[in-house]
């Protein structure tokens, strides 16, 4: 098991490159591997700078003060979008219209959806039997799943936190403050 | 923002004595509401009055008969049902159908078949996992620049093309999805309807004659389609977070998927417009994050590595 895991460690290391600042969401404990039973190398705090250098499965090396380990993905916020194919509504575009203005009444070109527009709308049936007939069935679905080598989990429901702080319930990762 | 002045008893009273008394007698009963549903929908808007969008029987000459005896009339029935909570799956199935085709009348599908095919079975296959694998799913991209995903009753789910257009990969498609299937298998929106809306409906439907269930169902989601603009408590979003993130999992997906996306969500300028009506109805996506870490703990730590998908991930031209 052990091998293993370096092993996938450093091909991830080696992938290009993935450095990108962060910032702590919470308090969290920086492991030496990606594994809740790794040795603890020290704390970070909540709201600290972090780089972020690599993922596996839950778990995000960072480098933070000098160190490197690992944090839980959800502990760490990456304070940069990501490159590449999200930025299509980033602002710079959102100044400028693609569309021929003559055709679209829009405030700075974008289309958008507000509360009066909602509130105004009218029934749309055709636009429902459209709807209708994208609609996928049960094998249909699964057949796209076997394709895409996707496995079903069994995974159960998180339960809300604030119940669980009320009853109680030991967690090694609460910081409890 | 919660309503729990009222009891639901006495509205019922109310309600029941209110039906008796204005209503021209109509035949039929939850059989009338069944056979509109499978149906295209009527192709008026439900709230001009002068079409009628139902085969109606002719009124029922006079005389009402022993109060306890007769069928309840359909729209009475969706209302007291939807009042009571207990909303049966066909009158879950019309509230979202009204919902969906007003808010696919603010916003049409986007014209793309593969796009929208592709959704459905990423979709379909989540909603697989979820505890209610047999409802009419039913899943769109609609056509604006708006980042956005909503949800209606009965198994409808859209996402905005903008959102869309944010997502990297196909795991966080069915993030996205997961979320929204969580409001609909916890019902979320049937409860803000019970709980604020049915009310003030009732206020309505007091003050004027409905001609028939279709206008009992715009009538209690307001106007057009308001109630996906009203947002649901805090609580709700949260619990659909969780709910998409397991979900996401359940499904072979990496589980991270959905708080990669609030992440993304979370680098758009608050004062963005495109996201001016999503913040406005969620929590800010740091809380949301925030939230999903506390939640999730270690309970995931056991979790086999999901699959992204982004070779697969169809993307808009």
């Amino acid at each position: 098991m052990k091998p293993r895991i370096a092993l996938f460690c450093a091909c991830l290391l080696a992938t290009p490159a993935f450095a990108a600042p962060g910032v702590m969401l919470k308090d969290d404990e920086l492991k030496a591997t990606a594994s809740a039973a790794a040795a603890s190398l020290g704390r970070v705090a909540k709201g600290a700078s972090v780089e972020i250098l690599a993922r596996q499965g839950g778990w995000t090396q960072v480098t933070s003060a000098g160190k490197t380990g690992w944090v839980r993905i959800l502990a760490v916020k990456s304070s940069a979008p990501a490159a590449g194919a999200g930025d299509v509504l980033g602002l710079v575009q959102a100044g400028t219209s693609k569309r021929d203005p003559g055709k679209v009444v829009a405030v700075a070109g974008l289309r958008g959806l507000n509360e009066e527009e909602l509130r105004q709308a009218r029934f749309n049936p055709d636009e429902l039997l459209l709807l209708d007939r994208y609609a996928s069935n049960r094998s249909d679905a699964e057949r796209h799943a076997r394709d895409a080598g996707l496995r079903p989990a069994s995974v159960a429901y998180l339960p809300d936190p604030k119940g669980q702080q009320r009853e109680n319930r030991p967690s090694s990762w609460s910081d409890g403050q | 923002m919660k309503i729990h002045a009222f009891s639901v008893k006495p509205i019922l009273a109310l309600l029941t004595a209110a039906a008796l008394g204005i209503g021209p007698a109509r035949a039929g009963g939850l059989d009338d509401i069944l056979k509109g549903l499978l149906k295209p929908p009527p192709a008026e808007t439900p709230r001009q009055p002068t079409t009628p969008t139902a085969p109606t029987q002719p009124a029922a000459p006079t005389q009402p008969t022993a109060p306890a005896a007769k069928p309840e009339k359909p729209r009475d029935q969706l209302l007291k049902a939807l009042l009571g909570g207990n909303a049966s799956p066909e009158e879950e199935a019309r509230i979202g159908q009204q919902i969906a085709g007003n808010l696919l009348g603010a916003a049409p599908l986007v014209r793309d078949d593969t796009l929208q095919r592709y959704v459905n079975r990423v979709g379909r296959w989540v909603s697989l996992q979820s505890e209610r694998p047999d409802l009419a799913w039913h899943f769109g991209v609609i056509d604006t620049d708006d980042l956005n995903a909503f949800a209606a009753p009965g198994g409808y789910v859209f996402l905005t093309k903008g959102l869309y257009r944010k997502l990297r990969n196909e795991a966080e498609l069915a993030g996205v999805l997961g979320h929204e299937i969580g409001h609909v298998i916890r019902k979320h929106h049937l409860k803000l309807l019970q709980q604020s809306q049915g009310i003030a409906a009732l206020g309505g439907f007091l003050g004027r004659k409905l001609k028939d269930e279709s206008q009992v169902v715009q009538n209690l989601i307001g106007n057009g389609a308001e109630i996906v603009a009203r947002g649901l408590d805090k609580d709700a979003e949260y619990e659909a977070d969780r709910i998409g993130m397991v979900l996401t999992a359940r499904a072979g997906y990496d589980a991270y998927a959905l708080p990669a996306v609030l992440a993304e969500i979370g680098h758009v300028a608050k004062s963005d417009k495109s996201v001016s009506l999503l913040f406005k109805t969620h929590p800010l996506p740091e809380d949301r994050l925030e939230h999903l870490s506390e939640a999730a703990g270690d309970r995931l730590d056991g979790l086999p590595e999901g699959q992204a998908g982004e070779k697969r991930f169809y993307r808009l031209r």
